[in-house]
């Protein structure tokens, strides 16, 4: 239902109010904004033409956003002051709220006006710099600057809540919070207009029709184009999004706008060859993507410069995403809003993981090859900071230029600039080779930053086989019952006849349990003197003979005052089970006093508890673990030392 | 690959830990021999057998 149905004042053709809380509507014939006002319309001037983003959103599409129905109504399209634009779509909702919905990069963000609360002073645009907090805003979580700039009103289309007028340019900041929590600081006047939300996909509004198939078909599709400078032939494999690209033909760097290519500059040869060919299809984790742009980077650290490759993929219904390739190893490189972080000295935190600070360098571009959807030329510099969680990586990037308002009369330079936050994860080789159907890409030598270590599981399965172990060892102890004696006896051996004779005792038979293990106890009253004793175990019935030692000795003295003693009056042999049956019990002694009678008091006992048998079997279990433990220290150690901030003896990364 | 060697490894571990709690193995340095058939019909109560008869003798 129209609210307002009248003429332009410009060409006279019928230009039609939809809605009560439009200001500005656009004519369809002459693209003139026409505002109204108590009195008329006033002619505000001429819109641009629409630059063709690939947008899937058009003025008249429905959706939902929290239940309540809305029609995006308008639309206008914002230069930004360093090139390249974006969409504000204007959602009138059937309750009489008024949504703008932006859309950047593939990713749309929601946002409503808010009013600033009663006493909060919203710092002046000037005083704004990137990272910073801004307090006092009606959301539950903090909101951060992620970019500033200044933005200009290039172009509309249907109905505009606010009065657009052609060309006109102003301030904003824009802010970035937890669960993708966004907002925008609009400085076209003082205070500045508050507009708060989130991001959102188009699934989360309710939006399954969009633009005309038509159009859809075109901006899928590549444009083939000429190189103004060689007349050769260029394709643009994202000509909606492409705001610059080199020529394969002649290497220029060509400037992107609205589908026109404008020569910038010649590059020299290019000294970086893409390992993946640009226009090469890979599947990554989230689909089907092409390689449309590569660069080479660089940081200087101490003098020396380290170089690595970036390579850009795109895909219409993904967006962008990076592959990074450094020394051999490779990153796949997704965005992540910066309000989603939490920063600090030496760490950053990210869905509840903290990431470890790696490096703090000034990141140059080196050599651009294929299409980049900023203005990007060798030389562009941003200060990045790399934290790590293998197989993670948390990469900010700031980039901070200085720009002079035309309007400004003395030419002040201004700041401005945005920070961007990326996750990395690490990949390895033959991935990379089987997403993107490429041999013989060259094997890393080192550890990457964020290269994961492969073998924690061992140490699950090592706390696995040990808890597995004692529960064993209990259950036997429990199983097996008590310890049972089956022979005693106190023997007293004659006087050897000579110093190097022995001495022999045979036992009565006893009765010997068979699957039982045996202790054989000696003990002797001995001060400061030995007794040894062979002694043999002899099964009457089958003759099998097992054989132990007993060597009881025990000192004692006073040295210095202090008094010491050494050995036992008590020597006990373990023997392994042995078939049930009657047996006998040969001792054979000797002992250091031989010219005395020797006395000794022979124990034996079945199913005794032994530790021995555990701990073998622990330690065996443990021999790989601990091997594996010290590789894992080298490769932690390796890891640091590539670090500016080194210190990687806590090793907290993920194997999962 | 590792893993996996790892964990036949342990499972033989664990296993035989199980069957020697079972029957009573001991690691022990002792050793085990089986008397000659005549030694037990002629008695093998002799110093003589125990010293020069035995496996060679002590």
């Amino acid at each position: 239902m129209s609210v307002l149905v009248a003429n332009c004042p410009s060409c006279g053709a019928p230009v039609e109010f939809k809605s009560g809380q439009s200001i500005v509507v656009i004519c369809e014939y002459c693209r003139s904004a026409v505002a109204r006002t108590d009195r008329e319309l006033k002619d505000l001037g001429k819109v641009a033409e629409l630059v063709e983003t690939g947008s899937p959103l058009d003025v008249g599409v429905r959706g939902k956003w929290k239940d309540v129905p809305f029609e995006l109504t308008g639309r206008a399209q914002l230069g930004h002051e360093m090139g390249g634009q974006w969409d504000e779509w204007y959602a009138t909702f059937a309750n009489g709220w008024l949504g703008w919905l932006a859309e950047a990069q593939g990713r749309f963000y929601i946002t409503f006006q808010y009013p600033i609360p009663e006493g909060v002073q919203v710092a002046p645009f000037d005083q704004l710099h990137l990272g910073q907090t801004v307090h006092g805003l009606p959301w539950p979580t903090p909101l951060i600057v992620a970019e500033t700039g200044r933005a200009t009103a290039l172009g509309a289309k249907g109905e505009i809540p606010y009065l657009l007028t052609p060309g006109e340019t102003y301030y904003y900041a824009d802010l970035s919070g937890v669960d993708g929590a966004f907002g925008t600081l609009d400085y076209n006047q003082s205070p500045p207009l508050v507009f708060l939300g989130q991001q959102v996909t188009l699934a989360d509004l309710g939006i399954t029709t969009t633009r005309a198939p038509e159009k859809e078909e075109r901006r899928v599709g590549a444009a083939q184009l000429s190189c103004p400078n060689c007349a050769g032939p260029l394709e643009l494999r994202a000509p909606d999004k492409t705001e610059r690209v080199t020529c394969p033909n002649c290497n220029s760097l060509l400037d992107v706008n609205q589908g026109q290519l404008q020569f910038l500059k010649a590059l020299e040869k290019p000294w970086f060859q893409p390992l993946i060919p640009l226009g090469t299809e890979g599947q990554v984790p989230e689909g089907k993507m092409m390689v449309i742009g590569a660069m080479a980077r660089s940081v200087t650290i101490e003098g020396t410069q380290y170089f690595w490759g970036e390579y850009l993929l795109y895909q219409p219904q993904i967006g962008f995403r990076w592959l990074v390739h450094s020394d051999n190893h490779w990153n796949y490189v997704r965005a992540v809003p910066p309000g989603e972080i939490s920063e600090s000295t030496k760490s950053a935190s990210y869905q509840g993981k903290r990431y470890r600070i790696f490096q703090d360098a000034q990141a140059r571009v080196e050599c651009v090859l294929g299409e980049f959807y900023w203005k990007v030329e060798a030389g562009e510099q941003v200060r990045g900071v790399d934290y790590v969680k293998p197989p993670y990586m948390l990469s900010k990037e700031v980039s901070t230029v200085y720009v002079t308002d035309p309007r400004d009369a003395a030419r002040t330079k201004r700041a401005t600039g945005e920070i961007n936050w990326s996750l990395g994860t690490y990949v390895e080789v033959p991935q990379i080779e089987k997403a993107f159907s490429v041999s013989g890409l060259p094997r890393p030598s080192g550890v990457a930053p964020n290269q994961p270590y492969k073998h924690w599981w061992i140490y699950k399965f090592w706390l696995a086989f040990i808890v597995l172990t004692l529960i064993v060892g209990f259950i036997a102890f429990v199983v097996s019952g008590s310890t049972k004696q089956v022979f005693t006896q106190t023997v007293t051996l004659p006087p050897l006849p000579n110093e190097d004779g022995t001495q022999v005792f045979f036992s009565e038979p006893f009765q010997l349990e068979g699957r039982r293990n045996i202790r054989v106890v000696g003990e002797s009253p001995v001060q400061n003197t030995w007794v040894y004793l062979e002694g043999d175990l002899i099964n009457d019935e089958t003759g099998v003979v097992q054989s132990f030692p007993i060597d009881i000795s025990y000192y004692q003295g006073v040295e210095d005052g202090e008094s010491w003693s050494e050995g036992g009056q008590k020597d006990s042999a373990y023997t392994s089970s042995m078939p049930g049956g009657r047996y006998v019990l040969r001792l054979e002694g000797q002992w250091e006093r031989w010219q005395q009678p020797a006395v000794v008091t022979v124990t034996i006992e079945q199913n005794v508890a032994h530790g021995f048998n555990l701990l073998i079997a622990l330690i065996v279990l443990s021999i790989g673990p601990v091997i594996m433990l010290i590789y894992h220290v080298g490769f932690e150690r390796r890891r640091w030392s590539e670090s500016m901030f080194g210190g990687g003896d806590d090793s907290d990364d993920d194997d999962d | 690959m590792l893993k996996t060697l790892y964990t036949i490894f342990g499972i033989g571990v664990v296993s035989l830990y199980t069957v020697a709690a079972m029957l009573g193995w001991e690691i022990s340095g002792g050793s085990r021999h089986q008397l000659p058939p005549d030694a037990r019909q002629n008695g093998y109560r002799s110093f003589h057998f125990w010293h020069y008869g035995l496996h060679g003798g002590k």
